[in-house]
Formats: structure tokens, sequence, C-alpha cells
């Protein structure tokens, strides 16, 4: 069995366990049915699937050592960047890689991005969140590959995530550190960082707008020449020596 | 460049076993998002102040948390705003939203904020202290010995090695494309990322001609064969980690069982509740504060059996 289908089991379990023990008000496991604690033990479990799904997909030390170097680029990309907020190259990158090389490989070299750039910005209680939201990104932009969209429907999909990466911060956040957890207080946390993810969402569309058809020719040329190999058997009667 | 990366400095802490910090690090951020009175968040806070001064990275650590100021205000602010509960009411504003009421800023929820924050400190601290003195690649020992996914920290591993030399790749880029002409910081937004990609397409193509070098130079270590892997390097378990790790896993099983007694609640609202702590709870936060400032003395327990 696989592996990754096991965390995916406890994650539906958990799922299940927070709406059905809130009904039973007097079973102890109602104290450790802390929210910050559910959302960390959700994003931790769906990173561990995806890391296992990684073994089963890469085979070759050619796919290892490709999602690793996409992974440094877009890590490094993050850190001269910090100086323009909001602007992050790296979710453009993570979005062009997981266009061309598929859902998983999208995954990590997202999860790679926050994992190996926060090394050197600083590890904290938002790494697995930022690893979830960016490997997020790249498993969707794979799934947006495989209709062959243009490029007016990159940069709608670059705005979509320049968003939806705040929504998930946020709502990690919201989760953790802000009482009580009303629909009320989660509008006014979701609102707080609307002007980065506006810039965020902005560098997203300029970048995937001008240069995302680009990036992504660069990259599948790559993934051709890593996939050779010999169409059929040779065939024919060897050459007299 | 701002960075916070390890750096040997040779202490107690920096020699501890990697396991024993991972540990230490799960049992306080379990036991931060699991407590709710400010005392024991408090407590927990203190706890890691010995640790960043046996570890002598205060410089480093302080401005981490100069960073997590920002976090802080973040929380105590948004908290005062959206809470329309709390008896005591400081300043109420003079108009009405519709649906929503009344704002309100109420003595209870700056406190719940204070409270969130101190929380959040804790967190922010004992990260601080990890990035600091753990260095990346026995991070990554570790969690192939706990059987994560091999593949999977390798990519870690590998890219984690690479930064360097991909930082000095961006300069060279820089160097060349200005002495061609390129302004970097010219213009609008449209014109600065313009000139951002005039430094990242060069970075993509000639990295990726780096990875054929590193798949090539895995492929003749003959990566993939041989059923067991062995290491270049090895963690030692001496009988001090063992110990250590006992003690964190009690320390994690008491705040999970207080936690289940319903200590360490604390209510903000409507008003502030009362911290009658009993004598039972007394007894066992006195045991927790115990178990928690033990990782210090058993750490330079480690170093003097490491250098006789």
């Amino acid at each position: 069995m696989r592996k990754s289908y096991i965390c995916l089991g406890l994650i539906l379990a958990i799922c299940i366990a927070v709406f059905v023990l809130p009904a039973f008000p007097s079973c102890p496991l109602n104290a450790l049915m802390n929210w910050g604690l559910v959302a960390g033990v959700l994003a931790t479990l769906t990173i561990v699937a995806f890391y296992f799904e990684f073994e089963m997909v890469a085979l070759s030390s050619k796919e290892i050592a490709l999602v690793s170097m996409l992974g440094t680029i877009s890590a490094v990309l993050r850190i001269p960047f910090t100086a323009m907020p909001g602007v992050q190259p790296c979710t453009f990158l993570v979005i062009c890689s997981g266009y061309v090389f598929g859902p998983v490989a999208g995954f990590m070299v997202g999860a790679m991005t926050a994992l190996v750039s926060n090394f050197f910005l600083g590890h904290g209680p938002w790494t697995p969140y930022q690893m979830f939201a960016w490997g997020l990104a790249g498993v969707t932009a794979a799934y947006i590959g495989r209709f062959n969209l243009g490029r007016i429907w990159l940069v709608i999909f670059g705005i979509a995530w320049g968003y939806l990466y705040g929504v998930i911060m946020n709502a990690w956040f919201w989760a953790t550190f802000v009482y009580p957890l009303t629909l009320r207080t989660f509008v006014v946390t979701e609102t707080n960082s609307l002007w980065f993810d506006t810039f965020h969402a902005i560098g997203n569309a300029i970048f995937l707008g001008l240069f995302g058809v680009k990036t992504i020719a660069i990259l599948d040329r790559f993934r051709k020449r890593f996939n050779w190999g010999l169409a059929s058997e040779p065939t024919g009667t060897p050459l007299p020596v | 460049m701002i960075s916070f990366r390890y750096q040997d400095k040779g202490t107690a802490i920096h020699k501890l076993n990697p396991f024993c910090k991972l540990a230490w690090i799960c049992g306080v951020l379990v036991l931060a998002l699991l407590f709710d009175n400010p005392l024991y968040l408090l407590a927990l806070f203190v706890s890691t102040l010995p640790l960043v001064w046996a570890a002598r990275v205060g410089k480093e650590w302080a401005s981490i948390m100069k960073l997590s100021l920002y976090l802080c205000l973040l929380v105590i602010v948004i908290n005062a705003l959206v809470s329309n509960q709390g008896s005591h009411v400081l300043y109420q504003f003079p108009f009405h939203i519709p649906i929503w009421g009344t704002p309100k800023i109420t003595l209870e929820a700056i406190l719940c904020g204070i409270g969130n924050a101190v929380r959040l400190t804790a967190i922010i601290s004992a990260f601080a202290i990890l990035t600091l003195t753990l260095h990346p690649d026995n991070l990554m020992l570790a969690m192939i010995k706990m059987k994560l996914p091999y593949k999977s920290v390798l990519v870690t591993s590998l890219a984690t090695r690479f930064v360097p030399t991909l930082i000095d790749d961006i300069g060279t880029i820089t160097d060349v494309q200005q002495s061609r002409g390129l302004e970097l910081n010219k213009g609008g937004l449209r014109q600065k990322i313009r000139g951002r990609m005039t430094i990242i397409i060069p970075l993509l193509s000639n990295s990726l001609d780096r990875t054929f070098q590193v798949a090539e130079a895995m492929e003749s270590r003959a990566f993939g064969n041989g059923a067991k892997r062995t290491f270049y390097n090895r963690i030692g378990m001496s009988a001090v980690d063992i110990a250590i790790l006992a003690f964190l896993f009690l320390l994690l099983a008491m705040g999970i069982s207080m936690s289940l007694l319903g200590q360490g609640e604390y209510s903000y609202y409507p008003t502030l509740g009362g911290m009658n702590i009993g004598l039972l709870e007394g007894l066992m936060l006195s045991i927790l504060a115990l178990l928690l400032f033990m990782m210090l003395p058993l750490a330079y327990l480690k170093r003097r059996i490491d250098l006789d």
C-alpha cells in the first residue's frame, strides 16, 4: 500500500473528527481540538504525503537533480526581492515548473522554495504553511498545463494565486492567534494583508504575462532533453564485420 | 542581505543531538498551542531564554525577535478591533455598521491580544534557536533516520547546498548585464520586473545545464544501486541523548494530560478569569517548568561527557 494513502486517511480522519467531536462535549479529546494545532497537523500531513508520492515518481537521478535545482533557483529568487514588498518571482517560477513537469514535481518545487529559503530568511511556524501554499500553486498549475491554455489564462491564474497565497497564510494566522474564531474576525484578518497580496498578484501577472510563455518554453526544452530514449528496438540485420 | 544562517559556535546547544532539538521544538510548539493561560505561555517563553544565552546567539536572536514585534502588534490590533465581547469598554466608535454592530474596544480584547502575542513570541523564539543552532545537513540526516522518504530529503539537501553557488551566479550575471548598460532600479514596477528578468532567464538556463552535471555526478557514484544505504556522517545516540529524549517525551505527555484535565485554560470573556491555581495544578505546573528547564543542564552534561 502506498504510504501517501495512509497520510490521506489520517487527513480524512482528522477532518471528520473536527466535525463529529463537538457533538460529544463530555469527550476529553475536545481539549485537543485546538484549531491552530489541527491546521498545522493537516498542512504537515499533506506535505509528507507529497514527499512519499515523489519517492514513487522520481526514479532516476535526473528527476532529483532537476527538482532540487528548480527549487534552489526559486528559493534564491525569493531573497533579493524582499526589498520590493509582495513581489515574488518565486511564485511565477513554481507555477511554470508545475505547468511543465506535472503535479508532484510542481509541489516539490513549491515546498522546496519555502523550506530552503527559510534556512536563510528564518524558519518559523509559518514554514509548513508556506510550503503548503506554494506547493498547491505548483499542483494546480500542472492541471492548467494539461489544457494547454493561452497566455491570458496564465495571467488570471497568477493573479488568483497571488490572492490565494495570502488567504492561506492569513487563515493560519487567524486560526492560531485570533480569538474568537468567527466569520467576522476571519474577514478582518483576511483584509489586513490585502495590500501585499495585491502587489503579489500584480507581480505574478506581469511576470507570467511578459515572460511566462518564454520560461515555459525553456523548461519544456529541458524536459525533452531529459526524456530521450530509443523509440523502438533497432531492427535489421547487423552489418557484416 | 539579511540572513540568519547557522554558524558553528561549538557550544553545548550546537553539539546537542538533532533528534533532541527536533523533539524539543515539537514539545514547545504543541504546548504553546494547547495552553491558553498567559502565565503558562510566559513560562514557555522564559524557558527558551537560557538556551539563547548558552548557545551565544543573542545578537542574531534579537534581530529575529525584532521582526516578530510587527507580528505581535498585528495580533494585538486585530484582536482589539474584531472582538465585540468583554465588559470593560474603553472606547466606543461613534458610527454603526449594519449587521456588524457598533465597533468598540474592550480591555479584555486587548489583554487577549497580548496573551496571544506572548504565545507567538514563545514559538518564534524557539524556532529562532533551532534555525541558529542546527546545521541543515544534520537536520536532513535526522529526517532520513526518521524514515522520511530518502529521495525527497536528498532534494532538500541538494537545494540547500546549491543556494550559495546560485547567489554567486546572480552576482556574476548582474555584473555582466550592468556592464552592458542594464539599469536595475529604474522606472516603474513593470520596468523593474523587466530588468530582473534579464537576470532570471540566464540564471535559469545556466542552472538547468548544471542539472546534467549533478545527475552525472550522482550516476557515477552509483546512485540508486545497492539495497542498504550507508552514511558518511552518523548521529550517535549516547545515554544522555536518550535521557534528554525521555525528558522531552515526559514533557509532552505531561502537557497533553494537563490539557485533557482542563488545566491551562483561561477565559478572557466576558470578564477576565481569575488565576486560581489549585494544589494539583500548581504541582503539575512546577513539574512541567522543571522539565522545560532540564534541557540546559543535560546539554552541559552531554558536553562534559563528550570532552572526557
